[in-house]
C-alpha cells in the first residue's frame, strides 16, 4: 500500500475574480520509504502540490489518501496528531518559532506529544547537526544554514514517516545548501523516512528514487 | 515633495492601526470640544456677568444685624449720591397655607426696593418685579404653589403675617441655580419685615446690603470707607469681582473635575495615538528597512510618515468635530436639571478652534516619539538580523519633556492653579515610574521562570517575542487602567458618601431655631422622644493669637475656617463620637475656657492639643484652649459639631435649640403642620425630602462625570486593542507554526489565552493597586471622605479588563484556527 496518494487533485486560485488553475487533475502515488523529488519551473505549482499532499491546504477537487485513509476532509484538529507524529516539514523560509530558542524549537513537537525524553532527543539531534553550541540561541541570532539545520532537527524529532521539504536550500548558498541537503538525506536514510523534496537542483534529483516534473499544473515527466 | 501614493499605500497596508489612530484622535476631539462647549456655556450664561451674579457692585454680608456705624455710613454715602443701596434678609422659615393644613420650609428673601441693581428677577407674568413686590405681597417659586396646593391670589402664612401670592418667580440674577436650597424661594418686601416677627435672636439670618456705586472709579474708595465703618470682621465686604459665590464655586469645582478628566482622557488618547503609530510603524519596519537600503534618507522617511500621521490626524479631527456637533443635541439632555433651561448649551466656535488646535498639538507630540525612532531602523533588518537600536535617549527625553510642558501648560490654562498643575505632573511622572518599575520587575521574574508545563512556558515565552514591546504595552496599559480605575473609585466613593441610602435609625426631621423660652413648651407639644442640642452661632477669629486670613480661607476648595459655625456645649461625648487625642472631653486642671475640636477641623488648619482658638460670639471674643480632639464613627446623617464647649462657658450666650428626631414618614407632614402652627418662628427640615432632592442632583452629577469618564475608558479600550493588534502578526505566525507542528486548536487558544491573561491580569491588578492608593489619598486628603475600597466592584473592574485583553489577544489568532494554514504560511514566507 502506498504511504500517500493524490487522486485527481485540482486547485485553482482566483486573482481579481479570474480563476487560474495551478493543479489540474494531478495523480501521484508515493511509496513508503521512497525519496521523491518534485521539479518544475517557478510558478508551476510545486509548493501548492506539497501543501495539499501534507494537508496544509485543501484541494478544490480530488482526494488525498494516507495509508488507505482519506484525509482530505479531516478537520484541523484531526490533522493535528498526523502533522505532529507522522509528518515533518522543512521550508525554504525556515519558519522557526521566533520566541523559542534553538533547543526549544527542536523539542517542541516532542513536548507537544508528551514525550518525556524530548530534551535528550533534541540535544542528540543538535549534536548530530553540529548545533549543540547554539542550543540556547534565538533563531534571529542564527545564520541561514544554521536555521535550516535546526528546522531539520525539528522535522525529524518525532521520527515521522513522511518528510516534506520545499526547496530547503533555496535561501542558502550552494556550499551551505549542499551540506544541509546531505544532512537531510543522511538522516532520512538512517531512519528510512519517506522524503518528498522540491528542488531545482539536477544534482540532487539524480540521487532521488524518482523524479516528477510539474508543467502547466500537470505531471509532465514521471521518471 | 511628499509622494502621495506612498502615503496612501502605507495607510492601506496598515488599515487596522490607521483606524485605531483615527479613533484616538476622534476621541480626544470629542472630549475637548464637548467639555469646552459645556464649560463655555456655563461661564457665559451663568458666571460671566459677575455683577449680575451678585446683583450689585459691593456686597456687604453678615450673620448678625449690620452694625449701626456701617448702616449710618451707607446712609451718608447714599445722601451724598455716591451710591445706591438696598438691603435684603435671607433665611429659612416654614410657611403655611391659609387653611393651616399644609406647611413647607421655604427660603425667604426679604428685599428692599432697588434690588437687584444688576440683572432682573424674571416673573412668569413678565411684569416688573419692583412693581409687584409691595408690602403684603409674596412672589413665590412654582414649588410653593405645588406643594401647598395654592394658586395665584391665595393667602400664604409667613411667621405671623398673611401675604397674598402675586406672581411666580422664574429666575433671579444672584441665584442662577436653585439646587442648593433646602426649600423653594419666596420674595417678600422688606417694608413688611417687622410684621413677620421672624428675626429672633440667634436665628440664622443672612443680612445683606447691596451697593451700587454710581461711578465705577470710586469702587475701591467706597469699599475702604465701608470697611473702615465696620467694627469687626463678622461683616464681609466684597466687590462683585472678588465676592464669593456658591454657584460659582460649585461650577468651578465641577468644571475643575471635568477638566481634569478631560486632560486625562487627552493624555490617554495621546498614549493611544502613540501606541497605534508605533504598532503601525512596526508593521512597516521591513518596508522602511528596504527603502533605506535603497538609499533614502531618514528625513524622507520621517517626512512621509509624518504626512501619514497628519492625514490621519486631520481626518480624525474632522470626524471628531462632526461628532461633537451631533453631540450638541445630546448635551442639554445630559445637563437637564443641573443648569437652568434657559441656558443654551451650544458647541461654540471657540471650543472648536481650541479643540482643533489642542488636538493637533497632541497628535504631533505623541507621534514625535515613534517617528523619531524611525531613524534608528537599520537596513540590515531585511536580513532578519538587526534588532532596531535602542532609541536615542536624548531625543526621547526631549520629546517627553516637550509633552510634559504641553500638558503642564494645558493644565495651567484650564485650571489656573500652578500647584494643581505641579501635582498633576508629579502624579503622572510617579505613575509612569511606578508602573515602569513594576513591569520591569515582573517581566524579569517571568523571564527567569522556566515552567515545567509546555503550555505555560510557551505563553510566558510569548511575552518575550523579539520585537514584542511587552514592557511598553504593560506600562501603557497599567497607567491607563490605573487612571480609569481611580476615577471610577473616587466617583463611587463620592456617590456612596452623598447618595447613600438613608439609614433607618437616623433622625429624619429637624426643628431649628427653637428659642430658649420655647423649649419646655416645644417638648410638651411634640410629645415624642427627641434629642436637643443647644446652638450658639459664632466664628473663629484667630488660632494661637494669629488672625484668620478670611480672604485666603475662602479661596480654599474644601470647608474653611472663615465661615460661621454652630457651636454647642455639653459635658459628654455623643454616641457616635470617640476621643482621638486627650484624656477626656475636657480637663479638670485647666481653669481657662476649653474647647473640644472635631478632627475634620484639623484638615482646614493644623492644630494641636493645648492650642488656643479665639472665637467671636455675638460680637464678644472668647479664647478657648483645645482640651481634646474628637472623631466620629461616621454614623451618617447624625448631627455633629466641630466645636464643643463646656456648659458653663456658653450657657448664657444667645442661643437656640436644635431638635432631631426620627418620625414615621407618613407622620412627618402632620407633625410639621402642628408644630409650626404653634411655633411660627421654627424652621423644619424634612431630611427625607432634602435627601431625595440632593440624591437626584448627585445622581445627575455622577451621570455627567460618568459620561465624560466613558471617553477615557474608550481610550483605554483603544490602547488595549491597538497593543494586541501590534503583536497580531507575531501571534498569527506562531499560531501557524504551532498548527504545522501538530498543535491542536485548544492548545493554541490556551497558549494565547494564558499569555493575554498574564498580561491583562498583571496590568489590571497592578493598576488596581495604584488606583486604590491614589483614590484613597484623594478621598482622604482632597474630598475629606471616609474611604471605601469597593472590593467587589474593584474585582469586577479587574475581571472585565482582563477579559477584554483576553478577548483581544485570542481574537487575533482566531482566523487561522478554522482554515488550513497554507495561505498564512505563504504570506509568512514573504518575510
Ligand atoms: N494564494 C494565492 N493566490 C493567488 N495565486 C496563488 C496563490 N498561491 C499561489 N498562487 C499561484 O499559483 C502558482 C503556483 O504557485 P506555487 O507557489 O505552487 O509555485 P512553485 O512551483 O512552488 O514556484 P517556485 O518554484 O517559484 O516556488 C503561481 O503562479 C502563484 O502565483
Ligand atoms: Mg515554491
Amino acid at each position: 500500500m502506498p504511504i500517500l496518494e493524490a487522486r485527481n487533485v485540482s486547485k485553482s486560485y482566483s486573482i481579481d475574480g479570474r480563476p487560474i488553475t495551478v493543479l489540474d487533475d494531478v495523480c501521484l502515488t508515493v511509496a513508503a520509504g521512497e525519496f521523491l523529488v518534485v521539479r518544475g519551473a517557478s510558478g508551476s505549482g510545486k509548493s501548492t502540490l506539497l501543501t495539499i499532499l501534507s494537508g496544509l491546504d485543501r484541494p478544490d477537487l480530488g482526494r488525498i489518501v494516507m495509508e488507505g485513509k482519506d484525509i482530505t476532509e479531516l478537520s484541523e484538529d484531526d490533522l493535528a496528531p498526523l502533522r505532529n507524529k507522522s509528518f515533518g516539514f522543512v521550508f525554504q523560509a525556515f519558519h522557526l518559532v521566533p520566541s523559542l530558542s534553538v533547543l526549544e524549537n527542536v523539542m517542541f513537537p516532542a513536548e507537544l506529544y508528551g514525550d518525556r525524553h524530548a530534551e535528550a532527543k533534541a540535544q542528540a539531534l543538535l549534536d548530530r547537526v553540529g548545533l549543540s553550541q547554539r542550543a540556547s540561541s534565538l533563531p534571529h541570532q542564527l545564520s541561514g544554514g544554521e536555521k535550516q539545520r535546526c528546522a531539520i532537527c525539528r522535522a525529524l524529532i518525532n521520527e515521522p514517516r513522511l518528510v516534506f521539504a520545499d526547496e530547503p536550500t533555496g535561501n542558502l548558498d550552494s556550499a551551505n545548501g549542499d551540506a544541509v541537503l546531505k544532512l537531510l538525506l543522511e538522516l532520512r536514510r538512517e531512519r528510512r523516512t519517506t522524503l518528498l523534496l522540491v528542488t531545482h537542483s539536477v544534482e540532487i534529483a539524480s540521487l532521488a528514487d524518482r523524479v516528477v516534473t510539474l508543467r502547466d499544473g500537470r505531471i509532465a515527466g514521471n521518471i | 515633495m511628499v509622494n502621495v501614493r506612498f502615503v496612501r499605500s502605507q495607510i492601506a497596508c496598515s488599515k487596522r492601526q490607521s483606524y485605531l489612530f483615527v479613533l484616538c484622535v476622534i476621541l480626544s476631539m470629542v472630549t475637548l470640544v464637548s467639555l469646552g462647549s459645556f464649560s463655555r456655556s456655563v461661564q457665559k450664561s451663568l458666571l460671566r456677568d459677575a455683577r449680575a451674579l451678585h446683583a450689585g457692585d459691593i456686597i456687604v454680608r453678615s450673620h448678625e444685624a449690620l452694625p449701626p456705624t456701617l448702616t449710618s455710613q451707607l446712609e451718608l454715602l447714599t445722601r451724598q449720591k455716591t451710591i445706591e443701596s438696598a438691603r435684603f434678609y435671607e433665611f429659612y422659615s416654614v410657611v403655611r397655607s391659609a387653611s393651616g393644613n399644609a406647611s413647607l420650609l421655604a427660603n425667604l428673601k426679604v428685599v428692599e426696593p432697588g434690588y437687584p441693581f444688576y440683572g432682573t428677577v424674571e416673573l412668569a407674568s413678565k411684569r416688573p418685579f419692583a412693581a409687584l413686590l409691595t408690602p403684603g405681597a409674596a412672589i413665590v417659586e412654582q414649588g410653593v404653589l405645588d406643594r401647598l396646593h395654592l394658586t395665584l391670589g391665595d393667602t400664604l402664612l409667613v411667621g405671623s403675617a398673611r401675604l397674598t401670592i402675586r406672581d411666580v418667580v422664574l429666575a433671579e440674577p444672584d441665584r442662577p441655580v436653585n439646587f442648593f436650597a433646602l426649600g423653594p424661594r419666596i420674595f417678600i418686601a422688606a417694608a413688611g419685615l417687622a410684621s413677620l416677627e421672624l428675626l429672633g435672636k440667634g436665628s440664622r439670618v443672612e443680612y445683606v446690603a447691596l451697593v451700587k456705586v454710581r461711578q465705577e472709579k470710586r469702587l475701591a474708595e467706597t469699599v475702604a470707607k465701608l470697611r473702615a465703618a465696620s467694627p469687626n470682621d463678622a461683616v464681609q465686604i466684597n466687590t462683585y469681582r472678588n465676592a464669593d459665590s456658591r454657584v460659582k464655586r460649585f461650577f468651578d469645582n465641577l468644571l475643575f473635575f471635568l477638566d481634569l478628566i478631560g486632560i486625562f482622557t487627552l493624555l490617554l488618547a495621546g498614549i493611544g495615538i502613540q501606541s497605534t503609530l508605533s504598532a503601525l510603524l512596526l508593521e512597516q519596519q521591513e518596508t522602511i528597512a528596504i527603502i533605506k537600503a535603497l538609499g533614502s534618507k531618514s528625513r524622507f522617511i520621517i517626512g512621509h510618515y509624518l504626512a501619514l500621521a497628519l492625514v490621519l490626524g486631520v481626518a480624525g479631527t474632522v470626524i471628531g468635530l462632526a461628532l461633537s456637533l451631533a453631540l450638541q443635541d445630546f448635551l442639554p439632555i445630559l445637563f437637564r436639571g443641573l443648569i437652568p433651561a434657559r441656558v443654551e448649551l451650544t458647541v461654540s466656535a471657540g471650543a472648536i478652534v481650541e479643540g482643533a488646535v489642542t488636538g493637533l498639538v497632541t497628535v504631533l507630540i505623541f507621534t514625535a516619539l515613534p517617528l523619531s525612532r524611525l531613524r534608528s531602523i537599520r537596513p540590515a533588518l531585511i536580513f532578519g538580523k538587526a534588532e532596531p537600536d535602542a532609541p536615542q535617549r536624548r531625543s526621547t527625553m526631549a520629546i517627553a519633556a516637550g509633552g510634559a510642558i504641553f500638558f503642564a501648560a494645558l493644565i495651567l490654562l484650564k485650571i489656573r492653579e500652578p500647584a494643581t498643575a505641579g501635582y498633576f505632573m508629579l502624579g503622572v511622572a510617579l505613575l509612569v515610574l511606578v508602573t515602569f518599575l513594576g513591569a520591569t520587575l515582573l517581566l524579569k521574574r517571568l523571564m527567569k521562570w522556566r515552567a515545567q508545563d509546555l503550555l505555560l512556558r510557551q505563553a510566558i515565552r510569548g511575552l518575550f517575542r523579539p520585537r514584542n514591546a511587552t514592557r511598553a504595552i504593560m506600562v501603557t496599559l497599567t497607567a491607563a487602567l490605573a487612571v480609569i480605575f481611580a476615577i471610577r473609585l473616587v466617583e463611587m466613593n463620592l456617590d456612596a458618601s452623598f447618595v447613600r441610602s438613608f439609614p433607618s435609625d437616623a433622625p429624619n426631621l429637624f426643628f431649628i431655631d427653637i428659642q430658649p423660652g420655647q423649649k419646655a413648651e416645644f417638648k410638651r407639644t411634640l410629645g415624642k422622644e427627641a434629642s436637643y442640642y443647644p446652638i450658639v452661632r459664632g466664628s473663629v477669629v484667630a488660632v494661637n493669637g494669629s488672625a484668620i486670613d478670611r480672604e485666603m480661607e475662602r479661596q480654599k476648595r474644601g470647608d474653611n475656617l472663615a465661615r460661621e459655625f454652630n457651636l454647642t456645649y455639653r459635658d459628654g461625648l455623643l454616641p457616635d463620637e470617640r476621643i482621638l487625642k486627650g484624656e477626656r472631653l475636657f480637663r479638670a486642671d485647666w481653669s481657662e475656657p476649653q474647647v473640644s475640636v472635631l478632627d475634620t477641623v484639623l484638615k482646614m488648619e493644623p492644630m494641636r492639643l493645648g492650642d488656643r482658638i479665639t472665637f467671636r460670639i455675638q460680637g464678644l471674643p472668647i479664647t478657648a484652649r483645645i482640651a481634646s480632639i474628637r472623631t466620629r464613627t461616621e454614623a451618617p446623617l447624625q448631627p455633629y459639631f466641630y466645636f464643643v464647649f463646656q456648659q458653663k462657658e456658653l450657657a448664657d450666650a444667645p442661643q437656640t435649640f436644635f431638635c432631631a428626631l426620627r418620625v414615621d414618614k407618613k407622620e412627618i407632614a402632620g407633625l410639621q403642620n402642628r408644630m409650626v402652627a404653634r411655633f411660627p418662628n421654627l424652621s423644619v427640615i424634612d431630611l427625607t425630602e432634602t435627601a431625595s432632592v440632593f440624591g437626584r442632583i448627585m445622581a445627575k452629577l455622577s451621570m455627567i462625570v460618568r459620561f465624560f469618564t466613558s471617553f477615557s475608558i474608550a481610550a483605554g479600550v483603544l490602547i488595549i486593542v491597538s497593543s494586541t493588534f501590534a503583536t497580531r502578526y507575531a501571534r498569527i505566525q506562531e499560531a501557524v507554526y504551532f498548527t504545522i507542528l501538530g498543535g491542536r486548536r485548544r492548545f493554541i487558544l490556551a497558549v494565547f489565552g494564558v499569555e493575554s491573561l498574564i498580561l491583562g491580569a498583571a496590568s489590571a491588578l497592578f493598576a488596581l493597586i495604584i488606583a486604590q492608593s491614589a483614590s484613597f489619598f484623594l478621598c482622604w486628603k482632597v474630598f475629606a471622605l471616609s474611604y471605601r475600597p469597593f472590593a467587589g466592584e474593584s474585582l469586577l473592574l479587574v475581571v472585565e479588563t482582563t477579559l477584554l485583553v483576553l478577548g483581544a489577544g485570542v481574537g487575533a489568532a482566531l482566523p487561522i484556527l478554522f482554515q488550513r494554514p497554507a495561505p498564512f504560511l505563504r504570506a509568512l514566507g514573504d518575510e
